[in-house]
């Protein structure tokens, strides 16, 4: 539980199938939900059917939408943060769609990748499982969406693999199992094709736990708690699922979905969800799996409240971390940055920082914007303060190295930033002075002009000869990894 | 520009949270020893010096920022303010400096004294050598605009002044001090 002075924020993911939001008070470890639901408006079909979203599609979302933004402002929530998955970046018109939304919701969508998807899921649905006493060392997670499925392997909190693949149960329903209800001959099919694929999956490590995420999950638990009056635990085993299926195979969605209440879009999809979670469990040599009703919603709740605006950038450097083939040398750290001494915190901030900087480089260059210089200073001064704090576990020598290279970069920056303001300020005074007073303000600003001009050239032939690798390198090397 | 304070008893293999927050500490008594300069609008150098001495903690409070409660969020927002009413007031410094410089005033001369300090200059000297240009010196109705200019900016200069001061003697009512302190304690 959250104390009353955690954040409000809200959380809305744009799946293939579902538009779900979560409200919730958070921490970097915790979340207190006060509210969360989901329509079902499947923008998936239409991207299917026809590579993009459809107008009632379009619609459905923005009026989805704008009730969600109302009840996370009900809740006082100061952000509310939206990401969109599988269907939107699949779709042909996904930019359109994106302004229409932003124009008529006011709401930014962020189309997250699969692999920043995967990290999200996974600290959604596995953060009340780490909470609890003697929580497993190696757990997997698996997000069954309509159009896609991430899986996630992880070890002590940290993700050793990751992978994500266009199979959802809304894309299996569609290609193999059209027939209401599906037919034998539909379902054999089906499952060789998901033996074969699943088996040809690189898994290196066989988790002891799998939590299994997405509304089909969360589905076929509920369905099978009430078809089968199971106790209220989490789980579903290898029986509970063919008993679904059974009970599937002889009910069209129509009867399914009223005697079980559940939305018919997501009635007719079912047995393609229990197909796939059936076939995964038999690659993972498991007998019951967990059902968690938390995924991305909840990991980027999570991830706002461990790196606030920096969030993207941080999960997506956890997710290229943790993407397969790495997964001896580099496992993804997803202990919270609270845990990280110093020395890996250092290590981490430098190049990061460094990055950064340099990302303003041809921006500068094109001198189109003066803000691109005022934001390059601003990355050099967070660089030269993470340098300061960092110095006592440096190495002298490639620290000094680095220091003067920041310093006399943030110097040339400098002049020519100071140089904007003084013109920005002038030119404002210009419009308000007494036509007596304007040939000696018009004066100066072009003295100002012609020395920002030098300032120019100088910046570019500084960048210029700015050996961006090396810098990098060198932000690498400063630390050490014991530190000095 | 004075140094910042060198960082003594940092431990590289405890927690980052820990070493943050003795940082921030350093930087938050690097400010307040500026403090008594606050009542001195013409101590240019010093004011400059606690604009910078705002500018290194806010950063430390954002560059560890995961590691500090929410609550420091409004007190970067905080010394953001600070910071940006002393940058105006130190532009209004520069701006004065280079107008006496343009007028050729005898108070201009300190700019040419603090270029050969170890201190940095209030004007660069390459823009002192190009506004000083015999070339493009300004004309008699020049000089009459630029005269102008100056009283202008000088008047702009007590406003920024005046609002800085009533910020920090606002924040000094809350004790603000104590309560960057309290945040540094959780």
């Amino acid at each position: 539980m959250q104390d009353q002075f955690s954040p409000m924020r809200a959380a809305i993911d744009i799946g293939s199938n579902t538009i779900h939001i979560v409200v919730a008070r958070s921490t970097p470890d915790n979340l207190d939900i006060v509210e969360d639901q989901v329509e079902m408006v499947r923008i998936g079909e239409s991207v299917n059917a026809t590579g993009e979203i459809s107008q009632q599609k379009r619609d459905d979302t923005i009026a989805t939408l704008n009730a969600y933004k109302a009840l996370a402002e009900q809740h006082g929530a100061g952000q509310i943060l939206v990401v969109a998955t599988e269907a939107i970046r699949k779709a042909r018109n996904s930019e359109q769609f994106l302004r229409d939304v932003k124009r008529e919701t006011g709401l930014a969508v962020q189309i997250i990748s699969s692999g920043v998807e995967a990290v999200l899921t996974f600290l959604g649905a596995s953060y009340e499982l780490h909470n609890e006493p003697n929580a497993p060392a190696q757990i997997g997670v698996m997000d069954l969406g309509g159009g896609s499925m991430e899986l996630i392997t992880a070890k002590n909190m940290q993700i050793t693999w990751q992978t994500s693949v266009s199979i959802g149960s809304g894309w299996l329903h569609d290609r193999y199992l059209p027939s209401n209800p599906p037919a034998n001959q539909e379902i054999e099919v089906a499952t060789t094709f998901l033996q074969t694929y699943l088996e040809n999956m690189g898994i290196k490590r066989f988790p002891r736990v799998l939590i299994v995420t997405g509304g089909s999950a969360n589905s076929l638990l509920y369905l099978a708690q009430r078809a089968f009056h199971l106790d209220t635990r989490n789980r579903l085993t290898r029986d509970d699922l063919m008993r679904c299926m059974g009970l599937m195979m002889a009910l069209p969605a129509e009867e399914i979905a009223q005697r079980y209440e559940q939305p018919l879009a997501r009635a007719r999809i079912l047995p393609a969800g229990a197909l796939i979670i059936q076939r995964v469990m038999t690659r993972l040599h498991l007998d019951e799996v967990r059902v968690s009703p938390h995924g991305i919603r909840e990991g980027l709740l999570l991830a706002y409240a461990r790196y606030g605006d920096q969030w993207l950038e941080r999960v997506k450097e956890n997710a290229e971390a943790a993407g397969s083939g790495k997964e001896a040398n580099a496992p993804a750290q997803f202990a919270s940055p609270k845990e990280e001494t110093f020395v890996q915190s250092g290590r981490r901030m430098l190049l990061d920082r460094t990055k950064k900087m340099l990302d303003w480089c041809d921006e500068v260059l094109k001198h189109e914007d003066v803000e691109a210089v005022h934001k390059m200073r601003v990355a050099s001064r967070r660089l030269r303060a993470t340098l300061d704090a960092f110095e006592s576990c440096s190495d002298p020598k490639v620290f000094k190295k680095l220091y003067r290279k920041i310093k006399k970069a943030a110097d040339i920056l400098g002049a020519a930033r100071d140089t904007d303001v003084m013109l920005q300020n002038l030119q404002a005074q210009l419009e308000q002075m007494s036509d007596e007073d304007r040939p000696g303000l018009q004066w100066l600003i072009s003295r100002l002009n012609d020395y920002r001009q030098e300032k120019q050239q100088e910046l570019g032939r500084f960048l210029r000869n700015l050996d961006a690798d090396a810098l990098e390198e060198q932000a690498q090397a400063c630390i050490p990894e014991g530190g000095v | 520009m004075a140094k910042a304070r060198p960082l003594k008893g940092l431990n590289p293999s405890a927690p980052t949270g820990q070493n943050a927050r003795m940082i921030a500490k350093v930087r938050l008594e690097e400010l307040y020893s500026w403090q008594k300069y606050v009542d001195d609008p013409y101590s240019v150098r010093e004011l400059h010096n606690l604009r910078i001495a705002a500018k290194r903690l806010r950063y430390t409070f954002e560059v560890f920022g995961e590691f500090f409660p929410e609550a420091s969020r409004s007190i970067v927002e905080e010394l953001q303010q600070i910071q940006d009413e002393l940058g105006e007031l130190h532009d209004s410094d520069v701006m004065i400096a280079i107008l006496r410089l343009c007028l050729g005033s005898q108070d201009a001369g300190t700019i040419s004294d603090t270029a050969k300090q170890k201190e940095k200059p209030l004007v660069q000297p390459e823009l002192v050598n190009k506004l000083l240009d015999p070339a493009v010196a300004p004309a008699a109705e020049e000089r009459y605009g630029l005269e102008g200019l100056l009283h202008r900016q000088e008047r702009l200069r007590e406003e920024h002044y005046a609002a800085f001061r009533k910020h920090w003697y606002e924040l000094q009512g809350r004790d603000f001090r104590r309560e960057i302190l309290d945040v540094l304690k959780s």
